[in-house]
């Protein structure tokens, strides 16, 4: 630090000095893009370590919906038998229901991560963050990376315990339905940092969420097809990445599906893809004022 | 602009509206490489969206400013790369340890591993927070935290450190603490702008300070430049009942004489160390009974109320107050 005087005069703003200083390096650092992105994507991860309720949260909710949902409706489709087993595309509806329930657990988890965002400005690491030379792009991708990481981990959880009740769908399937769980889970971390950074307060975060979530989930075919749904809500599914996440790990899995699958894997990198660049030009403003 | 390169800060007429109320009205000033500046005045003068503007998170509605030579409007980025901000309200993640808060700081300002490992425990040290270095942060005080951010804010070893309203919120000894970081940054040659509604804490850190007031610079200058302008020190003399007209006229020989009632006499004069036992020998001589003296010499805050006919202190609830609120939310 007692470089500092002698080197004042060479700190200019002129060009030809800019050359000279950087040779001299005396405290003036270029951060790039890919170590800020790191570090925001470890810090996610380290948070998680440190929230163990966290963890907890992600797990039991999906095994509420799993248990308290799954078996009893399975329980009552069993009954219809085979008109039930029809409307499933031939599938036991606590099968229809697995991949579902992953996706599921993963796409919530990723919604939570705005949450984090709240908090990080409620608490000022938000400015912290921003006051520093690292490009935006970078700190608000890396941070989503991190998050739906966090949330990948849970739904490899929520995927083993699901495969205890409904059958395991073979180590290719289980890979496959991760990733397209992967996806989702980007698709609503962007959406939960977007909807963060429009937001004031928690209250009115969740609330947001939960008016965007809730339909998410349930027009996402996770639960019911959505073939006898009406047209208007046919075509919300078509822009819900929930859905094509479904749809495909679905396909997958049991080879039922209601998109041609390749459509699926475009549909849900377009969504995820659109949802990120929201984002990223959202948090790349550069003054907060 | 010549002057940007001489200077650590710069500031040329800088203006920030917020819709109707416009908290900055034109702020110029010159911080020089090495100095402890401050921004002295009440809550809701225009300090931290100045400070807001300096360090690039506010958007300047007029004016221009260079920090380490640097345009705050065109180049916000390499501003930022050679300033270090130590806030007004914590920005910490709260539940990583103060060695994670630290690296990850460093990470996202591009310090190399080596080098942040290394200055990171040397500036916990400094702060006297290498023992709490592996606890997460909400367990730290608010004055560790403040001491913790001062550390954090020197990671990438910047040009100017600024700091809005360091000490606010914190007990008299952690206030001491914080003091005790500033003068070791001063003697270290780092270039500090720190914001206080604390005359002490102006009067005794800064080198140069400029006092603002509803968005305007209304003096500058050192803290003994700006202590000059009020006109001397205040005495008071108590004597019994009997002498108070005796005292008067022997006080009136020094200056302008004040009755406060109950036998208190009020001067105002030069020098008052000298003066005090001059007055007693003399009102022995005469036969009159001191009770108390005492004295006290002008402070900036009666500079303040020289210049404005209000007491820094006064905090009143008028339209100040929401433009504080407006900063503190953007902030």
């Amino acid at each position: 630090m007692g470089e500092k005087g002698s080197t004042q005069t060479l700190i200019g703003g002129s060009e030809a000095d800019k050359p000279r200083l950087k040779a001299l390096g005396v405290g003036v650092y270029d951060p790039g893009f890919a170590r800020p992105l790191a570090a925001m994507m470890h810090r996610q991860l380290l948070r998680f370590r440190y929230a163990r309720s966290r963890l907890v949260n992600a797990i039991l909710f999906p095994l509420v919906w799993l248990i308290f949902f799954g078996l009893g409706w399975s329980a009552a489709f069993n009954m219809a038998g085979g008109l039930a087993r029809r409307l499933f595309g031939g599938l036991e509806y606590l099968e229809f229901l697995a991949p579902g329930i992953v996706a599921m657990s993963v796409f919530t988890g990723g919604f939570g991560s705005g949450l984090g965002v709240i908090w990080d400005r409620e608490f000022g690491y938000l400015k912290e963050v921003l006051v520093s030379p690292a490009p935006r792009p970078a700190l608000i991708l890396g941070r989503i990376l991190g998050d739906s990481l966090v949330a990948l981990f849970q739904g490899f959880v929520m995927a083993l315990l699901v495969s205890l009740v409904a059958g395991f769908p073979g180590p290719v399937g289980f890979v496959l339905e991760l990733i397209a769980a992967y996806m989702a889970a980007l698709a609503s971390s962007s959406l939960g940092t977007l909807i963060a950074l429009k937001m004031r307060s928690p209250e009115g975060f969740h609330m947001v969420v939960n008016l965007i979530m809730m339909p998410m989930l349930f027009i996402s075919g996770a639960f019911y097809p959505v073939t006898p749904l009406p047209s208007w809500l046919k075509a919300l599914a078509y822009i819900n990445p929930l859905y094509y996440a479904v749809d495909l790990s679905r396909g997958l899995v049991y080879g039922v599906h209601n998109t041609p699958l390749l459509l699926d894997a475009i549909g849900l990198a377009a969504v995820t893809a659109a949802s990120l660049a929201l984002v990223v030009k959202e948090f790349s403003r550069i003054y907060i004022a | 602009m010549s002057s940007a390169n001489e200077y650590a800060i710069v500031a040329l007429g800088l203006r920030k509206r917020f819709g109707e109320l416009e908290a900055v009205r034109g702020v110029s000033f010159k911080v020089r490489y090495g100095e402890v500046y401050g921004f002295l005045g009440p809550n809701g003068a225009g300090k931290s969206t100045t400070v807001g503007m300096l360090i690039t998170l506010i958007k300047p509605t007029g004016g221009e400013a260079f920090v380490a030579g640097y345009s705050v409007v065109r180049e916000p980025v390499e501003v930022r790369r050679r300033i270090g901000v130590v806030f007004q309200d914590p920005t910490v993640d709260r539940d990583l340890t103060a060695i994670h808060n630290m690296l990850l700081h460093a990470r996202i300002h591009g310090v190399p591993s080596r080098i942040a490992e290394e200055r990171a425990w040397e500036l916990l040290e400094m702060v006297g927070l290498e023992e709490h270095a592996y606890r997460p942060l909400r367990d730290y005080s608010g004055g560790m935290i403040r001491r913790f951010e001062i550390a954090r804010s020197l990671l990438t070893n910047p040009r100017v450190v600024f700091m809005d309203e360091p000490t606010i919120g914190l007990d008299p000894h952690a206030r001491t603490g914080v003091w005790d970081v500033i003068r070791e940054l001063k003697r270290r040659g780092v270039t500090v702008f720190l914001t206080t509604h604390y005359m002490d804490e102006a009067d005794k850190l800064c080198d140069r300070l400029a006092i603002i007031d509803h968005g305007r610079i209304i003096a500058e200058g050192t803290p003994s430049q700006l202590k000059s302008k009020v006109a001397g020190d205040t005495l008071y003399v108590r004597v019994e009942d009997g002498g108070v007209a005796r005292l008067k006229r022997l006080l009136a020989r020094y200056g302008e004489v004040k009755d406060a009632g109950n036998g208190l006499l009020v001067l105002v004069a030069n020098d008052a160390p000298r003066l005090l036992p001059e007055i007693i020998s003399e009102a022995q001589r005469e036969g009159v009974r001191i009770l108390e003296t005492r004295y006290t010499r002008p402070s900036l805050d009666d500079v303040f109320l020289l210049l404005t006919g209000r007491r820094l202190r006064d905090e009143g609830g008028d339209w100040r107050f929401w433009g504080r609120r407006v900063a503190r939310r953007l902030l």
